[in-house]
């Protein structure tokens, strides 16, 4: 075997010179502290990590420790890191850079996250692991420097696209890839296009609904270690998440990814306490619920698809929010018939009757007597507004969040939040990507339908730091489609109990591919109450029954251990 | 590397470059920077491109270094300092670029006035890296004898415990080589290169192995299309740089030496 060989040609160039022209010479003592620094700079072996004898101020925990072990040794520098939210997959991809930095493997570093993580990514870099990250502010910064934290928008945006394509890097981190999982999108080409020497995807939620997800996000990793498209769709086509039940592909899965799960990392969670809390209609609001339920648009035009679960859900939450979406039918219709226009009027009459939000003076009673600060999650930009305003009339000052918010002020709205504001309020594309464990209450205003949804809101405050117990406050309206699924998703199975890993393995179960869906459908396709119910009932069932099989499952396995 | 060692090996490293120690408490260090290692450590190339444009009284910085925090004063204020921090690191750089290259000459307590005569020794500290996608690094120290063609290794370490001195001393006198510098790089190189020919290679093997899995993936997954798209051949050129076993040799520092007959 041939191995290509390099001298160092530079430094005997160099030296010649120097004898040519009698020197200058450097000095003894210094001469051998070259020689001490770099015995101590020296990689005595392949194996093991470095990177903790760099590090300080910082005590990795564990199973971190473990994970980037493993990334080092066992996956060639290329893997998933999906550890269930909260348990510190940021650190684990820091100990990757640091080692890989330390043995001269890696030197440019383009770290890709959502707009909202890029400062806190670049300051933790800083201050936890000295690599000195810079945050992507000018276009000039690709070039000048070598380890960059850009948000994924703004990078596979011209200019920047292209002057990124110049650059060798050496890693590549995507954080909350998840978002990777459809492979037609722009995101999805600009990170195939570019040269993944190494690379880690981060993700808590490595498959959400379709098998197909995992195979894009390992493909993009690792072209062809799941097989290429046509094979794989052949083999797993509507296996739906049952792939998990595929010891062979579970096992090709785990070669290039890492979970750990909050039940085996052996810490000790503070808990979560659930409360729900029933709201009664007021008659105003009861009758804009009850309008909106019967409201059937005409058969053309408005489209016989519309659902009216839509403005159902949103009835549940605020009258703006309905308002919102009535004026946006109405403004869709260039030539609307008279009969659609007049339906929708007397919506809007109905609405502009309801004098006020018992779900908002419900959190205003909460908040005054939690008296700390507080979260609140709502589906829709109306109620948000709609809450601020509430709020502050009441005398409490809050901040909105929004994933549409600018990076700084992501930031500035989250550092009004932890120094100076008691409640801040987010809707669900801020769920992601910001940390809030300083915080412990949170309010769902209302739900959302997908319970990962539901545990990234809850992995906000949940997660490694939180040091109270976690208060889960759930409003649901009496009587209506909101309390149904509460009622079934979160109460029956004891949802928000669960932990992460927990209600993923317990989805994957199941054969429903996609859970949002499949419960619209439920409640949309039911003739009548009994139906829903008992569809409902079934549903749980299964879920029920899923459980268990789980945790037989366990008893079974430790049972031969 | 442990906070005393690095106390110490700060301490060495600002006295070498003529600074003036202002404070050596076994907690931290003060120091006050000459012109050269301010312009060196400090990154401040606009003060110092101002001042010589005007050509006003430089004032190099103090620099106050943290060694044991626990220890430290409450009131002094510096930079921490320990084994992976910037600065640290940044210091280790300079050594290594401000001492590249020497020639010393062994001190030799004299006997009388006979006029001794010492042999010169090229030195090389160099080290050896085995790279894939993962890596290893082999420091050697070696020395050639320009008269005898001998070689010797851990050669740093026995020059350790010779006197040395850089002015060659009175009633000394160097021989000389017969084997010029250029030449004598060269035997070292081969010399270097012949310390790992039989050496283990699994890992390069292995190396290729791991390439050569990734390379039939990705044939496979690309094995439909019938122009490839660009991303299979970036990716095929990403596989190269990840995993195409390598090996470097760098040099640390080296440097003529002229040492007597009993020296080594």
């Amino acid at each position: 075997m041939q191995i290509r060989i390099t001298f160092d040609d530079e430094w005997s160039e160099e030296f010649l010179d120097k004898v040519e022209n009698d020197g200058p010479w450097a000095n003894w003592e210094l001469y051998k502290l070259a020689v001490q620094a770099e015995n101590h700079l020296a990689i005595p072996e392949f194996e093991g990590l470095q990177a903790p004898h760099h590090l300080n101020q910082l005590t990795p925990l564990p199973h971190q420790l473990e994970a980037a072990r493993q990334v080092v040794e066992n996956m060639n520098g290329k893997a998933i890191l999906a550890d269930e939210v909260g348990l510190g997959k940021t650190i684990e991809a820091g100990l990757i850079i640091k080692e890989y930095m330390i043995r001269g493997l890696v030197k440019k570093v383009l770290i890709l996250v959502p707009a909202s993580l890029v400062s806190q990514w670049a300051f933790e870099l800083n201050t936890k692991f000295h690599i000195p990250a810079v945050v992507q502010r000018k276009s000039y910064v690709w070039d000048s420097y070598d380890c960059i934290v850009s948000s994924i928008d703004t990078a596979k945006r011209n200019p920047h696209r292209d002057i990124i394509f110049k650059q060798e890097y050496d890693l590549i981190i995507i954080d909350e890839a998840h978002k990777l999982k459809n492979n037609k999108t722009k995101n999805y080409e600009f990170v195939q296009s570019l040269k993944k020497k190494f690379c880690l995807l981060l993700t808590a939620t490595p498959i959400q609904n379709k098998v197909e997800e995992i195979f894009h996000l390992v493909s993009l990793l690792k072209p062809g270690h799941l097989g290429n498209a046509t094979l794989f769709s052949e083999k797993y086509k509507g296996k739906g998440r049952t792939i998990y039940e595929d010891e062979h592909l579970k096992e090709l899965v785990n070669t290039v990814m890492i979970r750990n799960r909050r039940a085996d990392t052996g810490i000790e969670w503070t808990k979560r306490h659930v409360e729900t809390i029933i709201i009664k209609f007021t008659p105003t609001e009861q009758a804009l619920y009850d309008a909106v339920s019967t409201f059937k648009p005409l058969s053309e035009g408005a489209g016989s698809a519309f659902s009216s679960l839509t403005l159902q859900r949103e009835a549940c939450s605020s009258r703006e929010a309905v308002f919102n979406t009535l004026k946006n039918m109405s403004q869709k219709h260039e030539n609307p018939a008279p009969e659609f226009i007049e339906k929708l009027n007397n919506l809007f009459e109905t609405a502009k009757l309801v004098e006020r939000n018992s779900k908002a003076e419900k959190a205003l009673e909460l908040i005054q007597k939690i008296n700390d600060k507080v979260i609140i999650f709502t589906e829709y930009r109306a109620t948000q507004l709609y809450l601020q305003w509430f709020l502050q009339q009441n005398g409490i000052s809050s901040v909105p969040f929004r994933g549409g918010f600018k990076r700084g002020k992501k930031d500035w709205m989250k550092e009004l939040f932890q120094n100076k504001i008691q409640v801040l309020i987010a809707t669900e594309a801020g769920g992601e990507g910001i940390n809030l464990q300083f915080c412990h209450h949170l309010i769902n205003f209302d739900l959302p339908w997908n319970p990962m949804r539901l545990e990234q809101r809850i992995g906000r405050v949940h997660r490694l730091g939180q040091t109270e117990d976690v208060m889960i406050y759930n409003f649901a309206t009496e009587n209506t489609v909101e309390e149904h699924i509460l009622k079934l998703l979160y109460e029956k199975i004891h949802l928000f109990e669960k932990v992460i890993g927990e209600l993923d393995d317990i989805l994957t179960k199941l054969d429903i591919g996609n859970i949002e869906e499949y419960l619209v459908d439920v409640v949309e396709g039911s003739k009548s109450e009994g139906e829903m119910k008992i569809k409902m009932d079934n549903l749980s069932s299964m879920i029920q029954f899923a459980q268990e099989m789980k945790e037989e499952n366990l008893h079974a396995a430790t049972g031969n251990s | 590397m442990q906070q005393q060692e690095i106390h110490d090996f700060l301490l060495t490293y600002f006295k070498a470059n003529h600074c003036e120690i202002l404070e050596n408490h076994p907690a931290y260090l003060t120091i006050q920077l000459t012109v050269e290692l301010d312009k060196e450590l400090m990154n401040r190339p606009f003060y110092w491109h101002y001042l010589e444009k005007t050509g006003g009284v430089p004032n190099p910085s103090q620099l106050t270094l943290i060694t044991d925090p626990q220890q430290a004063p409450a009131d002094v204020k510096g930079e921490l300092i320990h084994f992976g921090s910037q600065r640290l690191h940044q210091i280790f750089a300079s050594t290594k670029k401000l001492a590249g290259f020497i020639r010393l000459y062994e001190e030799i307590v004299q006997k009388g006035h006979a006029q001794s005569p010492l042999y010169p020794w090229l030195s090389i500290n160099a080290k050896i890296s085995y790279q894939s996608d993962r890596k290893k690094d082999i420091l050697l120290s070696a020395g050639l004898n320009l008269i005898t063609g001998k070689i010797i290794e851990q050669f740093h370490e026995r020059l350790l415990h010779i006197q040395v001195t850089p002015k060659i001393p009175d009633y000394s006198f160097t021989l000389s080589p017969l084997i010029k510098p250029k030449s004598g790089l060269l035997r070292l190189d081969s010399y270097i290169r012949r310390t790992f020919e039989g050496d283990d290679h699994t890992w390069a093997e292995r190396a290729i192995e791991r390439w050569e899995d990734d390379l039939r993936l990705l044939e496979n997954f690309y094995q439909d299309m019938e122009d490839k798209a660009e991303s299979y051949y970036t990716e095929k050129v990403a596989l190269q740089n990840r995993y195409e076993p390598n090996i470097t040799i760098s040099i640390v520092n080296g440097g003529l030496f002229y040492l007597s007959n009993q020296a080594i």
